[in-house]
Formats: C-alpha cells, sequence, structure tokens
C-alpha cells in the first residue's frame, strides 16, 4: 500500500428529523416524518396501557389480543382481512410490552390510505372469531416450547424470573404461562380489548415519503377510530427486584456442547437522574463489539466465545443491565470468572481514549441508524411508549458528545456494585462444583 | 407499480475491479460494500468451512492494520460493518460518516491486497476456535439447528457445490493450515474477482477517483479457468430423512431444486413459492394452519443461487397432536393441485404486491442497497437490476407461475427432511 492513511475530518452537522405534529379530536397524536426517498411507509400506533393490569389467571391475553387483532372484523373474515391486507402490499403485525401495544404497519406509499382503513377497522371492529383465538393459543403454547427449548431464550425467562420479585408482573413472560394461556379465549380477548384500547392517549407514527395530504389521509381512516370512553393509565410503576437475586442459577441441559452465560443486574431508565446518554456509551465500549472489553479477551484472546453482548435495557421504570453470550462447555466456569471481573473491573474507570471511541462510535453512527422511515418510526414508537419525543432522541445525541471518561466512570458505578444475578444453561453435573467455587453466591439447579 | 430511479455508474479499473456508484445525499453517510467471488461452493474436500474461516482472518490485520483495528478503527469514526460468507460469495461491508469514505477505502484496500503480510498461526488458532464457538452456538446448541445442513445434503448429491454449508465441519476447520490460508487468498481474492459499490453521499466522479487511488495499485490475479455449471434437474423421485431428537415440535422441512437464479422461469418459480407458502395469505396457510389447524406455522422461500440449481424451501411446524405424515400428505395435494390450477388473478396479483414491498423495504436502507447492487453486478453483470426487478415481477403471467410450479414443485420432486420428537416410533 503505498497511499498514506487518510485523515479524518469532522462529520457533517445532522440532527434526527423533526415531525410535524398533531392531535385529533379522538384524542389520538399523529407524528408524521418527512424523509425523501423512502417508497414504503412505515406506520406505527402506539396505545399504552400497563401490562400488569391483564388479569393474573389470563396472563397472555394482551399478547393474543395484540395477535388476533386482524383475524377478523364484523365486515370481514379471518381470510378475507388477510387478503385485503396482503393484496394492498401491506404487512402488519402487533406486540405488547409492560407498557401498552405497539401495531407495525408497512406498506407502499401510493397505498398508505388503504392500509390505514385496515388498520382501523382491527382496532375498531375485531371479533376476536374463537377458531382464530384457539388456534393462536395453539401457536403460543408451540412458542414457549421453542422458548424452553432454545438456551439464549431460555436463559431470558429464568434471568427475570431470579432477579425480579416472584410477585411481580416482571417476573413472568410479557406473553404468558402455559396455564393462564390456554384458558384465554376470544371472550377474554373482546373484553380485555373493551377495556384498554382508545384512540385518546395513543400516537400514530408515519414515517416516509409522504403524501401532501398525509392529514386529510389520516383524518379520513384512523380519525374514526375512537375505541372505548375514559382514559387508561399508563405503566409508571417501579419493578420490584428479588431481594435474593444475587445469586447463580443454573438450567439443567444436559450433554450441551456449550453454556449460554447471563449475568444482569438492575439498570436505569431513560429518566435516570444520572443521565441515560452514558449507557449507550457504557454498553459500546464494555460489550459491542470484538474489542469492546468483554470480547478482546473472552473472544479475541482466548477463542471461547463467538461473541458476548453488553447492553442497557431501560423499562418505563427501572430497568436491567445484560451481558450475554454462550462459550464452549468446557471453559464455561474459567469463562464466567473472566467475565465478571471484566464488569467489575469496570468499575475503576474508562481512559478518554475509550470514552472517545464509545462517544464517535454512538453519536457518528446516528445518521446511518435513523436513515430509514423503518428505523425512524421504531424510534418515535419507543419513545412514544416510554412517554417520550423523539426531542429525547435529538437531546441525547447532544448530551452523548459531552461526555466525560468521569461521567461514564459514575455511570457505571451507579448500577454495578459487584453483585449480579447470573443464569447459565448448560450441563449441570459440569458446572456445578466450578460455579460455587467462584463464591459468587449461591447456586442452584433448575429443569429446562 | 412504485417507479423506482437509483443513479448508478460504473467502471472497470485496469486491474480488473468493478466499481459502482450511486449517489444518495439524504443523509451524511457512505456505505462501502465488496463482493468477491467465492464462497463455500468453492471450497476443496477436506476443506469445508474454509471460506467463511478465511473471512474472519480479514478482520485480524493486513501489511499496515493490526489485529482487531479494521473493527476498532471504522467503529470509532463511527462506522457500522461486519462481513459474511454464502456459499456463491463473501461480502464485506461497512457504512460510516462521509468523511471516513477514504480511510475505508484505505483498510479494505490494505486487506484485500496485502492480507498474508500479517496472517499468523496464532490468529489462525483464535479465529479458528471462535468459528468452532459460531458452529456450536448456531448448529449444534440450537433445536432444529443442524436442519438446513441436512437439507442441502439431502436435496444436493455428494460433491455437488451446495451439498454442504458454509460453516463446515469440525474436522475440516481443525484441518486448516497457513497454507491453506495464503493459497485461498492467492487464488481468489484480487481486484479482477471483486466488486466494489458506493452508495451514499459521494458523488460519482470523487468516488471513482477515490477507489481508484487505493484499489488501482492492487494487481490483478490469475483466476482458475471458469468451470462449467454443475446443473442439476429436478428431483425425479421424493427422497427423504428423518431425525429423532429432542426437538420441541416435529417440523418439515420439504426442499425443491429450483432453476439458477436469472433463468427465464426463476422469478416465475419464486412467485409460485410465494402463493403456496410465503404469504399470510398463501394455499398451504390457509388450508393447513387456519381451516385444518394441523400446522402452527408454514413458511417458504427461493433462495436464488448461482451455479447450476437455486433451493426452494419449505418448512411446516406440526401442531400438537397432529401427525407429520398426514400433514405431509395434505402439502403433497396441495402442490400437485396448484400445478394443475395455477394461481387465480387474485393470488397472483397479491404475491406481487408483496414482492414490491418487500422490494422496496430492502432498498430503503443504503447498506441493503449497496449489497444488492454487488450482488447483481457480480452475478449477471447487471448493476441496475435494483431497478428493473419489479418491472420483470409485474410481467410474470399466471400461466408462467403454473408452468413452473409444474416443473419444479411438485410432490414428487420433493425431499424431505423430517425432524422428530424423540418418544415417537421411529419408521426407518
Amino acid at each position: 500500500m503505498t497511499q498514506p492513511r487518510p485523515a479524518v475530518g469532522a462529520p457533517t452537522a445532522w440532527a434526527f428529523p423533526q415531525p410535524a405534529s398533531h392531535r385529533l379530536d379522538t384524542g389520538l397524536s399523529v407524528l408524521a416524518y418527512d424523509v425523501p426517498g423512502q417508497y414504503v411507509a412505515s406506520v406505527r400506533l402506539v396505545v399504552p396501557f400497563p401490562l400488569r393490569s391483564e388479569p393474573a389467571p389470563l396472563e397472555g391475553v394482551a399478547a393474543l389480543m395484540a395477535r388476533t387483532l386482524d383475524e377478523g372484523t364484523d365486515a370481514h373474515t379471518s381470510s378475507e382481512m388477510a387478503s385485503l391486507l396482503e393484496r394492498s402490499g401491506t404487512v402488519l403485525s402487533a406486540a405488547t410490552g409492560e407498557s401498552g401495544l405497539a401495531v407495525d404497519v408497512d406498506v407502499p406509499m401510493p397505498k398508505l390510505g388503504t392500509a390505514l382503513d385496515l388498520l382501523r377497522q382491527c382496532l375498531d371492529e375485531p371479533v376476536f372469531p374463537p377458531n382464530e383465538v384457539h388456534r393462536h393459543v395453539q401457536s403460543r403454547l408451540a412458542e414457549i416450547e421453542q422458548d424452553r427449548s432454545t438456551p439464549a431464550r431460555r436463559a431470558m425467562l429464568q434471568l427475570v424470573r431470579t432477579i425480579f420479585d416472584p410477585a411481580d408482573r416482571a417476573s413472568r413472560p410479557a406473553g404468558g404461562s402455559p396455564e393462564t394461556v390456554a384458558r384465554v379465549d376470544s371472550a377474554a380477548i373482546a373484553a380485555f380489548h373493551g377495556d384498554h384500547l382508545r384512540a385518546d392517549g395513543a400516537t400514530l407514527v408515519v414515517s416516509g415519503a409522504l403524501p401532501g395530504d398525509l392529514t386529510s389521509v389520516v383524518a379520513g381512516t384512523l380519525g374514526g377510530w375512537q375505541g372505548a370512553p375514559g382514559r387508561v393509565g399508563v405503566e409508571t410503576t417501579a419493578p420490584v427486584y428479588a431481594a435474593d437475586r444475587a445469586r447463580i442459577v443454573v438450567v439443567d441441559r444436559p450433554g450441551s456442547v456449550q453454556a449460554e452465560l447471563l449475568v444482569a443486574a438492575p439498570g436505569p431508565d431513560r429518566r435516570t437522574p444520572m443521565g441515560w446518554a452514558a449507557y449507550p456509551v457504557l454498553s459500546f465500549l464494555v460489550g459491542g463489539s470484538p474489542s469492546a472489553r468483554v470480547d478482546a479477551v473472552l473472544r479475541e484472546e482466548k477463542g471461547y466465545t463467538y461473541g458476548i453482548r453488553s447492553g442497557f435495557r431501560p423499562r418505563r421504570v427501572g430497568g436491567l443491565f445484560v451481558t450475554a453470550g454462550s462459550v464452549r462447555a468446557d471453559v464455561a466456569v474459567p469463562a464466567l470468572e473472566l467475565l465478571l471481573g471484566i464488569l467489575d473491573g469496570a468499575r475503576d474507570g474508562f481512559t478518554s481514549e475509550e470514552t472517545r471511541r464509545g462517544v464517535d462510535f454512538v453519536a457518528k453512527t446516528a445518521p446511518g441508524r435513523y436513515a430509514t422511515a423503518d428505523a425512524i418510526a421504531d424510534e418515535a414508537a419507543t419513545m412514544a411508549m416510554d412517554g417520550l419525543t423523539t426531542d429525547f432522541t435529538t437531546e441525547l445525541l447532544g448530551k452523548v458528545r459531552a461526555l466525560t471518561p468521569d461521567a461514564l466512570t459514575q455511570a457505571y458505578r451507579e448500577v454495578v456494585d459487584g453483585s449480579w444475578t447470573v443464569v447459565v444453561v448448560g450441563d449441570a453435573e459440569s458446572l456445578v462444583e466450578g460455579l460455587t467455587g467462584l463464591g459468587r453466591g449461591d447456586v442452584s439447579v433448575v429443569e429446562a | 407499480m412504485v417507479d423506482i430511479a437509483y443513479p448508478i455508474e460504473t467502471r472497470t479499473l485496469a486491474n480488473g475491479l468493478r466499481v459502482v456508484v450511486s449517489p444518495d445525499h439524504t443523509v451524511p453517510m457512505v456505505t462501502v460494500n465488496l463482493w468477491v467471488d467465492v464462497g463455500s461452493r468453492h471450497e476443496v474436500p477436506g476443506r469445508t468451512g474454509f471460506a467463511h474461516l478465511f473471512e474472519h482472518l480479514m478482520f485480524q490485520g493486513s501489511r499496515n492494520v493490526t489485529s482487531g483495528e479494521h473493527f476498532e478503527a471504522l467503529m470509532a469514526e463511527g462506522g457500522r460493518l461486519n462481513a459474511t460468507t454464502w456459499f456463491d460469495r463473501t461480502n464485506y461491508f461497512e457504512t460510516l460518516p462521509v468523511e471516513a469514505f477514504e480511510l475505508a477505502l484505505w483498510l479494505e484496500a490494505d486487506r484485500h491486497g496485502h492480507l498474508l503480510d500479517a496472517v499468523t498461526q496464532e490468529n489462525l488458532d483464535n479465529q479458528r476456535d471462535v468459528v468452532k464457538e459460531e458452529k456450536r452456538q448456531r448448529y449444534d446448541n440450537v433445536p432444529y439447528g443442524n436442519a438446513l445442513i441436512d437439507v442441502y445434503a439431502t436435496l444436493f448429491p455428494e460433491g455437488h457445490p451446495y451439498h454442504h454449508p458454509t460453516i463446515g465441519s469440525m474436522d475440516d476447520l481443525d484441518a486448516a493450515t497457513l497454507d491453506d490460508v495464503h493459497t485461498f487468498f492467492r487464488t481468489h481474492y484480487g481486484p479482477n474477482n471483486t466488486v466494489l459499490t458506493v452508495v451514499g453521499d459521494v458523488d460519482p466522479p470523487r468516488a471513482f477517483e477515490a477507489v481508484e487511488r487505493y484499489f488501482g495499485e492492487l494487481p490483478a490475479i490469475t483466476l482458475p479457468p471458469a468451470r462449467e455449471p454443475q446443473v442439476l434437474e429436478p428431483l425425479t423421485e421424493p427422497v427423504r430423512l428423518e431425525r429423532h431428537s429432542d426437538v420441541p415440535n416435529d417440523r418439515l422441512y420439504l426442499a425443491f431444486r429450483l432453476p439458477v437464479e436469472g433463468a427465464p422461469d426463476f422469478d416465475a418459480a419464486e412467485i409460485a413459492v410465494d402463493i403456496l407458502a410465503g404469504l399470510s395469505t398463501s394455499r398451504l396457510v390457509e388450508r393447513l394452519v387456519r381451516t385444518e389447524q394441523s400446522a402452527t406455522g408454514v413458511d417458504a422461500s427461493a433462495w436464488g443461487f448461482v451455479d447450476g440449481v437455486s433451493l426452494g424451501l419449505f418448512t411446516v411446524d406440526i401442531a400438537a397432536d397432529h401427525d407429520a405424515a398426514a400433514v405431509e400428505a395434505a402439502f403433497c395435494a396441495e402442490l400437485d393441485r396448484f400445478a394443475v390450477e395455477g394461481p387465480t388473478d387474485v393470488e397472483l396479483e397479491t404475491a406481487k404486491a408483496q414482492a414490491e414491498r418487500w422490494w422496496l423495504s430492502t432498498l430503503a436502507s443504503q447498506e441493503q442497497r449497496a449489497d444488492l447492487i454487488s450482488r447483481y453486478t457480480l452475478h449477471g453483470d447487471d448493476p441496475a437490476y435494483v431497478c428493473t426487478y419489479l418491472a420483470k415481477v409485474a410481467a410474470v403471467t399466471g400461466e408462467q407461475v403454473r408452468a413452473a410450479a409444474a416443473a419444479y414443485l411438485t410432490a414428487q420432486r420433493r425431499a424431505t427432511v423430517a425432524y422428530l420428537t424423540s418418544d415417537e416410533e421411529s419408521d426407518v
């Protein structure tokens, strides 16, 4: 290579796109992001409600409502609705989390009105046919079995069961458990729908190369959706973490050729007084790339893993700091010891060189991360579900650029105190003795 | 149909590097995407998985770059990057602020031209371990993880380029040597075996000039003589493989040989696959999932390959208390009926509407647009394919779809790989 290494100039100024926003008479907030060159409209509808408002014996009813919204209306059977959606080029999916319902609709821009009217029908006139509900209950039960047998997903189930207090909704799967899911029927879904879905308080995001008459397209379609009267509260309750969470749980999966490691602690939400800005940077520096602190040792030096990732996962209130990945079975104990040592050791602080790298990664990737209609809509919907707007995203990038090594260190120490909830999915017989020897809390074994 | 028009300009350097530039000034970012014409189909016996292992070594340093620096330097400038290996190619890509465009080219040119200066036994051993963990994580330690490997081995005969998977075997990974690394690089990595695409906030003259500056000095390599494609006709008798293991539910993989991508009837075959099982209104979804509820899920897609055959793959998750054999019989009946009837007008319209949205969504990001441009430049010499694909799909007729289904997608032409829960009686 005869050419010298080129220097890199300062990046061009960029800001998260500004939406045009208005509110319909029904109380539905509309956020419109005009993104030139994006031929597909990305639509997100966010309807906040606390997942903990599900009746306890029927947990999963919200998820099943989400999955059966488009399974038939007063006017159309399940198959007819599927055909109307697909013939217009629409894809619609819906899911629930701790803070409410999120519906995703993607459609080529010329058919936006058609898609929004179909969405209105799904929200306003669903009938939840018993036969379709039965099918989705069976699918959810099959999905639970898949989760149980897939190490990474099984580990997450065990983590929430261990780190949250057993009485807290957060300790159980958002989509319900076999016993509760099996009880859900059409009447239960219709009742939940009637109590929780209304336009007032909901947010519609539309992103893409928008038509000039978007306001009237929305008014003429989703504007017709009111839902039940009154308001539903939003999730503002802090989760209760388990008093005995600092321990190791082994999920026994005899004969596994790898051990899935999951290390977690209670984490911040976006409103933390420490400022959220430090946490995306910390995620990157600790476990966000092959050269981050964790993989620099466990992958690039030791070859124990394909990759281990760390991330701060905010809830509406509180959150989790999670590090997860799989390692070769016969090195699981030394790998965990190294991992805990790296996570604890980061309390000693971050250098200015690391800080610059982390800040630049998070700040300079933003224009690319938010370049598509889809990504912008996702971010706006995530913020809406959290009771925020994308002003938060814009301001965050400014705060990220201003971070110092001290601020990062303080933010990390605020979360990490050396007590960890550890889940290991693997062959218990070969693991328990070594894990006990680490002196990192009680070791117990549960069945997969 | 939405009328799409991405500007595309091309140039070939004196050393054979094909360069495609598609300016897009909507955000101040640029994507650099390289496709090298080497994948697992080029691997020799005893060295399966090598193309992928080699791809890992491309991140471990080159003449002027230390191990891990490629990732680190680009991420610190706001780059998101990776590389992947597939049957037909290896791709390397990064998206980053346009101010770092030339740094990306410099780093890529250094490793694509001068990798061998930095390859060490230590790096090879380390990345061999990493790749083995990748194999364990993705294939060996998850339910159905090895099913696709079984599909390739069942549908494509021993010795065919698609018989073995990209991940390779543990024995072959263990056998890889530094000599293999040197030979592989000299055989396949050269500008005349590569396409470089630039999409983003840069004008074509400047982009061509920058690519020339960093890649122009790389020497062309001597390419192995082109061999004839290893054409495979559809199966004439069904073949099957059954695995009894600890899986959560019975699952069937039904695989078919399709024509190569770019063949006149590939698009029609792909639409047939969608109408049969790729959409939520598809015939098999309607019958097995909605009506009989004997399956909890049905899915399908057509995977376009270049070497004599492509793959049409259907998966069916059998509902609890339903019999996999009965579901397979119903599946076969629907296929054979479709091969006679062909699609209805509504089915054809639906498949095309979904293909349009899928294609437009894929092209929405610079990264994926650049990847598709590289793909169709390397395989088919058609950089503007991203703009013309939808017109080709729109022109496919119902009779062409029926004919493709009759030729490639009948019960008699299937390879079945059945993953069955271990407590069932084995009939093999």
